[in-house]
């Protein structure tokens, strides 16, 4: 009852969402969008191609980036190793942080700061990213098998070759699976970080949303999507192999 | 005598597998630094500008009156945009799951339907509505709802095909229609894992709705993006600390309540 009463009242609430207006926008540009999507402009393919190798490339750099960054993060966020939960508190805090930031404003900040160019949209991903890979790094640190650490310090070893040979082994492959699955994300979000001039295929997709050359934006579309699917494909293919 | 066991080691080939994906990964790496024209140097002269412009932050309280209403909403966005989203995926779910659609047809065309509408990101969705409809937090709310729509019944429908195939099968035997099965044997058994999924995807509209607004599609963005253009960096300053204090409570709520949940 409550989520109904404030459903209604956020709808009511909110200035926008006229149904005429909906409708107007909808007469207006319903058919020349249908006509152009399913209309693909040919002559933009080989641009759309470009920008989203470009787009794909960049999502790439900044994955790891991210991921060179998390791993030693992870570590100083995972209780398991540190001696105690709390220990691993300000690391956990510090994910939890980085992660909240939206990286389409850090996109932003970085523009601002290094200039448009596909580097500020690397380092924006990159950054954001850690959030991520490290919270879930620290989550297969946490969760691993204790017995080869108790081995190799039962032989002797020091604490370098605990972490080299206990550790690092059992969670290298989870860790692969989970940088993958963040390429992912990724890939999605070097998209549309162009729109903020922060590199890739945003960019020129949304100059033609702008002039509503629906056409191209179709071309710009499949092009897209495609590249997405497949790359997702491929990407939980070898997932379903490293675990 | 039996030879004593050997220690296990890896067989050979996981070694030139290892080899081999490791070159693989290396020179994805080196095309993609010659691709984006990447150069470590700009990474390093970037992160002090990064610092350097950080330091310039310094949040402008007075600005504070101003946020309220685009802050509201933004959360108004991805509060409608949920719910919406939810009703559309209700039907997309049954129809998209093995178990309880009508045919293998209706199935797979819902199932590509829902890859598509899962692989253009939301914000992209949102720009494509901006087009359409024009500037506003109309946009948002559509774009979000088609956004989260998919996003659910792909979940939604996981959830379903996992399900125990007792009820289904019983209700079935006993006569009861496609309706009637699914009302009685499948929604009993998914629906706390779906409101689970529910406060997922709302937590993921907020943050998509904080950034929409850079593209016009209403709520706290459009603002922030304003002060961007304006360097008013200490109002933008401002305008972040509120987006991160507000991103944070939610996700403390929904995570709370996916606890409870489950």
């Amino acid at each position: 009852m409550l989520l109904v009463a404030l459903f209604v009242l956020a709808l009511v609430t909110m200035d926008l969402p006229t149904w005429q207006r909906f409708m107007t926008g909808m007469q207006r540009n319903f058919t020349p969008l249908m006509r152009g999507l399913v209309r693909p402009a040919t002559g933009v393919f080989d641009l759309a191609w470009t920008s989203m190798v470009q787009t794909f490339f960049m999502a790439v750099l900044g994955t790891a980036l991210g991921a060179t960054l998390a791993f030693p993060l992870s570590f100083f966020a995972a209780g398991n190793l540190l001696g105690g939960t709390r220990w691993a508190l300000p690391g956990k805090a510090l994910l939890v942080a980085i992660r909240t930031f939206p990286e389409l404003v850090l996109a932003i900040i970085f523009v601002a700061a290094a200039g448009p160019g596909p580097t500020a949209g690397i380092m924006a991903m990159g950054i954001h990213s850690i959030g991520y890979l490290g919270k879930v790094f620290s989550d297969v640190v946490e969760g691993i098998d204790q017995g080869p650490m108790e081995a190799i310090r039962a032989s002797g070893g020091n604490q370098l070759h605990t972490f080299l040979f206990a550790v690092v082994p059992q969670v290298l492959p989870e860790f692969a699976s989970h940088v993958l699955y963040r390429l992912e994300i990724n890939l999605r979000a070097a998209t549309i970080l162009g729109m903020v001039g922060a590199g890739g295929i945003g960019l020129p997709l949304i100059q033609r949303l702008q002039f509503r050359r629906w056409d191209e934006v179709s071309m710009f579309l499949l092009v897209i999507v495609g590249f997405i699917i497949v790359v997702d494909a491929i990407s939980s293919r070898i997932r379903g192999r490293l675990v | 005598m039996p030879e004593a066991p050997a220690l296990p080691r890896p067989p050979g080939s996981t070694r030139l597998r290892s080899l081999l994906s490791l070159a693989v990964v290396a020179s994805l790496l080196v095309i993609a630094f010659r691709q984006t024209n990447f150069n470590l140097e700009a990474l390093f002269t970037g992160t002090a500008d990064f610092f350097r412009f950080f330091g310039r932050l310094v949040p402008d309280w007075s600005a504070l009156p101003q946020i309220w209403a685009p802050l509201l909403q933004t959360i108004q966005i991805a509060y409608v945009a949920t719910i919406l989203g939810s009703l559309l995926a209700l039907p997309l779910i049954f129809l998209a799951s093995s178990n309880t659609t009508t045919d293998p047809v209706t199935m797979w065309v819902f199932r590509t339907l829902l890859t598509v509408l899962r692989s253009i990101p939301d914000l992209l969705w949102a720009a494509l509505f901006v087009a359409v409809l024009g500037l506003g937090g109309l946009p948002g709310v559509v774009a979000l709802t088609l956004f989260s729509a998919g996003v659910l019944a792909k979940l939604g429908s996981e959830t379903v095909e996992a399900i125990d195939p007792g009820p289904l099968e019983a209700l079935r035997a006993a006569g009861a229609g496609r309706n009637r099965t699914i009302i009685f044997a499948v929604v009993p058994q998914v629906a706390a894992t779906m409101v689970s999924y529910i406060l997922y995807v709302f937590e993921i509209n907020v943050r998509a709705s904080v950034v929409i607004g850079l593209v016009g599609a209403g709520g706290i963005g459009q603002l922030l993006l304003r002060y961007m253009n304006f360097f008013d960096y200490t109002g933008v300053a401002a305008l972040i600390a509120v987006i991160f204090a507000v991103v944070l409570i939610i996700d403390g709520f929904s995570v709370w309540a996916r606890s409870k949940l489950i």
